[in-house]
């Protein structure tokens, strides 16, 4: 099953600290999006392998964009 | 009582008109980003005006009411559910022990919500106001957002008669993505430290507001320099024109330019610093900018005289005296 971690507020991404192929835990912080000034940690809500990262530092996010995709247990 | 169940974004105690007094020792006045929806909130539960309540931030957040009472939800539309049903904004709507209030996050207009408890939120005044300056971590809630586990006190109030309570919509503001904020040039403004040509860039084009937008200031995109400054630099006060010799600020509302970046100066805002401020968001404005979304709204500016701003101070006064405008 595919999951999405989707950007939970707009602003720029800070980092990304996964890579494809990381084996992932929920609640696991995968990136970091920087808004209002202080760095929001994205975190998802379910545990599986990450299949493939859309986005890279410095991207601009808005709600809902979608950031990583995993191969969700 | 309020448990905070899940912190969210930002969940901060403000009252308005803040900490006022005390500039000259380098404190800003602090206060809610969107004054008229704290404000608006304490009316419609039968509050003063000045009462605290709790200002939320993106949304994303939970609470949990820990004794009876009455409460208003205003500002922007998170989609909030008492006890997973939907709850009306802009109304005042009766709790009860266990209840769980929850809020999504921001929708299409706002970004900003206040949550107002009938008899307003009970902590401490510091220096005369209860509202949090987040960047000096005093007032409010120990200086500090809220978290989970953290218990809001709620002063005491006869709540008989109160549930039911509405904004007359006819007074209802009206949220946008594109803000006009009326606003007055100065006071280092033409023909000294800006062109002609910048300022009327200043008053026609519509700024997009950066992800680096919060409580101390609202970053705008850059402007052009080249057609911009009237002065090649700052002169003694330094080696861009946006330079000046250090000076107090005119928050909240400067729009203050550094380097080529405007930011409109806000709650916990600079009082003062090096580089020109180029004109004033008027009073009755300010509430406006706090429900800008970063990174996705614009804002522009509405040449506005000094008599136009007193004169949309006073009717803002007269509207909170308004005989319909809680029905």
């Amino acid at each position: 099953m595919e999951y999405k971690l989707l950007a939970h507020m707009p602003g720029l991404v800070a980092r990304v600290v996964c890579e494809v192929g990381d084996k992932v835990e929920a609640g696991q912080e995968l990136a970091v999006i920087n808004c209002m000034k202080t760095e929001m940690s994205c975190q998802t809500e379910k545990a599986g392998v990450v299949k493939e990262i859309l986005v890279a530092e410095w991207d601009e996010m808005d709600v809902g964009t979608p950031m990583i995709i995993l191969d969700a247990e | 009582m309020i448990k905070v169940v899940n912190g969210g974004i930002e969940i901060l105690v403000e009252d308005w008109p803040g900490r006022l007094g005390y500039m000259g020792l380098g404190m800003a006045a602090a206060g809610a980003m969107d004054n008229l929806a704290l404000q608006l909130g304490n009316k419609i539960v039968g509050n003063e005006l000045t009462d605290a309540g709790l200002e939320i931030a993106g949304g994303y957040c939970e609470f949990e009411f820990v004794e009876d009472g009455v409460i208003a939800l205003t500002g922007a539309d998170m989609s909030p559910t008492l006890n997973d049903e939907p709850m009306p904004m802009w109304e005042a709507v009766a709790v009860k022990v266990g209840d769980h209030l929850k809020l999504s996050h921001f929708g299409e207009k706002g970004f900003r919500s206040y949550l107002i408890p009938a008899g307003g939120v009970d902590v401490e005044k510091y220096l005369g106001s209860r509202s949090t300056c987040i960047f000096g971590n005093y007032g409010g809630f120990e200086g500090r957002k809220l978290a989970k586990d953290d218990i809001v006190k709620v002063f005491k109030k006869d709540i008989t008669g109160i549930a039911g309570k509405k904004l007359n919509p006819k007074y209802m503001p009206d949220y946008e993505n594109d803000w006009e904020l009326r606003t007055i040039p100065g006071p280092n403004s033409a023909p000294d430290y800006v062109t002609e040509e910048g300022m009327n860039y200043l008053f026609s084009h519509s700024f997009k507001i950066s992800h680096n937008a919060n409580r101390a200031a609202y970053r705008l995109e850059e402007v052009d320099g080249s057609m911009f400054w009237a002065r090649e630099d700052g002169g003694k006060g330094g080696s861009h024109p946006s330079n000046i010799v250090d000076h107090g600020y005119n928050i909240r509302g400067g729009l203050n330019i550094t380097g080529n970046t405007p930011s409109v100066l806000v709650a916990d805002g600079p009082t003062l610093g090096g580089f020109c401020c180029v004109a004033q968001v008027i009073n009755a404005d300010l509430w406006k900018i706090g429900q800008g979304i970063p990174a996705r709204d614009k804002m522009h500016f509405k040449f506005t005289t000094l008599e136009e701003a007193t004169e949309a101070r006073k009717e803002r006064e007269q509207m909170f005296e308004a005989a319909d405008l809680i029905v």
